[in-house]
């Protein structure tokens, strides 16, 4: 919904008060989209994006998720998302953003008096019970991420927020969180002559929420039907990038619009590199080790851990400190640009319940003492608080540093897990066998872009996964991997079975017969039960390298174990039960 | 009151012990008055222990010692 540009005239944005960005400004020109598009939506152009024209690929990048977030109506309407925008900054004390939205909605016609009401204290404002619902929300993903749980979107469920409604919510307080760290980054002048809003009064009750327990936010918040890389070209891009589609985009193909706008984003922030590295961007935006950096490099990271956790505390003083370091104004604005979306996907990480790949290295603790004291040592957040050791991380350092013999460790160690990956995908031992050689070359050739976003393992498990596909693929001999579930399955064979099956038969025989079941399975279910039952992976992890989400993958071990145990029924029923009618449920 | 398909669909999660208090109080119900039930556990279970007990797809070290040893030739010769 664009604004009325008749309604823009009685406003005077503030340009001329003689402030400065931190940034200087350079004319793009009249034509240059994302501002065609902020000046429809807007009236004008936010002095928030006017900072960043240095370099404006960065702006494009931010247009893009904020069109299809913000600008289109779809199961929130604008005016929800701007409340939600404004209430935001007004939680997280962001003067800049919380008057560029009380703006907009007056313009979209709000009055002063109910604005003042939604920020002091919007349960009180008498809004709609969706809008009272979404706010609650997002208020608290927003400024109390550390205890997010399941338990609040069941809450916004039974409330009737349907499962697109919850999804646009989330990406709404994401890309609050992308503003208002931007506009701290770029020192933005405010676009109109500021107004004192009362402070608000809910943010007082934050203290009293509980942290989940542990466990309580495993597995993916929302239905998220899949998706396969080979025919939607954001995952394969993104594929492409991380080695696997993270999980927060799979967790958000409920609509696909946005995983599109994502994908444009990333590609336009950090596969260009004529400011700052990919491997500078990457830190930012991924976390990992700050140990061996150059000092330039820990300055950088250090600005935008500033950034990210203490907006309030943040100055011009640290873009000088950065000038200083030796990195000029783009690349000191792509910092601030790749902090701002690195927020973003991190705040949608935990409001989707998404395992964390995108674990910022600030996003652990709050710095600010309020928030810090109630974090409780052993109630904190699965995600992001305590990221596991990987065991391989130094085999892996040293085969980067030129220990070219760590690498046949790191094979030693997984060439039992890589193996079976490829049995369970081709089917065939010996062509399995075949195949782990160019599985390990390929491994190594691509070690260097291994970042430890994951676990070495699993990274792994992704190559062998992607090897044997590609193998199938050039047989000609496509057993989908991809098929969705397909006929319920039910068991026939339910007969009782003799209480210890394994003194029936030698060890020898018994392997020859599992594995002649497990091979009879179709591959889907046969790659499921080996990377779970037998390679123990857990199920996220398994789940990431087969490219499908949770439920999924759950389904399908499921099947998987239920034709398993058909097949090896024969041979274990109690001996004076064989020949007798097996029960169908 | 679940019937056995709902138990079926929930059968992963009770071997796994991955279900929520209420829901297994309602899975254990069922199963102390479903035969059928009761043995597709007991036999999923069993099927479970035979099929990480025995050693499967093992690849023996002299197996792989080979196709290492062809690897690590691969490997130098890249990095000379």
């Amino acid at each position: 919904m664009g604004l009325p540009l008749d309604s823009v005239r009685g406003y005077s944005p503030n340009r001329d008060g003689g402030q400065m960005s931190y940034f200087r400004e350079i004319d793009v020109g009249s034509t240059f989209r994302p501002f065609t598009a902020f000046c429809e939506q807007f009236g004008f152009v936010p002095s928030l994006f006017r900072a960043q024209t240095l370099l404006s690929r960065v702006i494009e990048a931010e247009a893009a998720l904020i069109s299809p977030i913000l600008f289109t109506d779809q199961a929130l309407s604008r005016p929800q998302k701007e409340c939600i925008l404004l209430v935001l900054a007004a939680a997280n004390d962001n003067a800049y953003c919380l008057n560029l939205h009380y703006q907009t909605l007056k313009l979209l016609g709000a009055t002063e008096q109910r604005l003042d009401r939604i920020v002091v204290d919007y349960q009180r404002a008498n809004l709609a019970p969706t809008t009272t619902a979404v706010l609650k929300l997002t208020l608290k993903l927003g400024t109390s991420q550390h205890s997010f749980s399941r338990q609040d979107l069941l809450e916004a469920s039974s409330q009737g927020l349907a499962d697109e409604c919850i999804l646009e919510a989330v990406l709404t307080a994401a890309l609050s969180r992308l503003l208002c760290v931007l506009s701290t980054g770029v020192g933005a002048v405010s676009d109109f002559v500021p107004r004192g809003v009362p402070p608000p009064v809910h943010t007082l009750s934050l203290c009293s929420y509980f942290f989940p327990a542990a466990g309580e936010n495993l597995g993916l918040y929302l239905h998220a039907p899949e998706l396969n890389p080979d025919n939607f070209a954001p995952f394969a891009f993104l594929r492409d990038q991380f080695g696997s589609v993270p999980n927060v985009f799979r967790a958000q193909t409920l609509r696909p619009i946005f995983l599109e706008a994502e994908a444009f984003a990333i590609r336009s922030v950090l596969v260009p590199e004529d400011g700052l590295t990919r491997a500078q961007k990457e830190r930012i935006l991924l976390g990992g080790s700050h140990g061996k950096l150059a000092e330039s490099d820990r300055a950088l990271l250090g600005v935008a851990e500033k950034l990210a956790t203490d907006a309030a505390e943040f100055s011009g003083s640290d873009i000088q400190a950065l000038r200083q370091n030796g990195f000029n104004e783009e690349q000191i604005l792509e910092t601030v640009a790749t902090t701002s979306l690195a927020c973003f996907f991190n705040l949608l990480q935990v409001g989707l319940g998404a395992e964390p790949e995108f674990p910022a290295p600030w996003t652990g603790e709050q710095r600010t003492s309020a928030k810090k004291a109630h974090l409780s040592s052993s109630g904190q957040r699965l995600t992001f608080v305590a990221q596991a050791v990987d065991p391989d991380a130094e085999c892996v350092a040293r085969v980067l540093a030129g220990d070219l013999e760590s690498f046949e460790e790191l094979m030693n160690r997984h060439s039992q897990r890589v193996y079976r990956t490829l049995v369970g995908i081709l089917g065939n031992p010996d062509e399995a066998r075949d195949a782990m050689q160019d599985t390990f070359l390929k491994a190594f050739q691509h070690l260097a872009g291994f970042e430890g976003r994951a676990r070495f393992s699993t990274w792994l498990v992704s190559i062998t996964t992607n090897t044997a596909i590609q193998r199938l693929r050039e047989r000609r001999q496509m057993e989908s991997l991809d098929e969705t579930f397909d006929e319920q399955f039910r068991p026939r064979e339910v007969q009782a079975w003799t209480d210890d099956p394994e003194r029936l038969y030698s060890r020898a025989e018994m392997r020859s017969l599992i594995e002649n079941g497990v091979m009879r399975l179709p591959a889907k279910y046969r790659v499921v039960l080996i990377l779970l039952d037998l390679e123990q992976l857990p199920l996220e992890e398994a789940a990431a390298a087969l490219g499908l989400g949770i439920p999924a993958i759950k389904a399908r071990r499921l099947r998987g174990r239920l034709m398993l145990r058909e097949a090896l029924a024969p041979h274990f029923i109690q001996p004076e039960r064989k020949g007798t009618k097996g029960v169908t449920i | 009151m679940i019937n056995c398909a709902d138990f079926v669909a929930e059968l992963d999660n009770y071997l796994d012990g991955d279900v929520a208090a209420a829901v297994r109080v309602q899975l254990e119900h069922h199963i102390a008055h479903c035969k059928t039930c009761t043995v597709l556990v007991d036999s999923t279970r069993k099927t479970l222990k035979i099929l990480t007990e025995n050693g499967l797809f093992d690849l023996p070290r002299e197996a792989f010692e080979p196709i290492a040893e062809e690897i690590m030739a691969r490997v130098r010769t890249k990095e000379k």
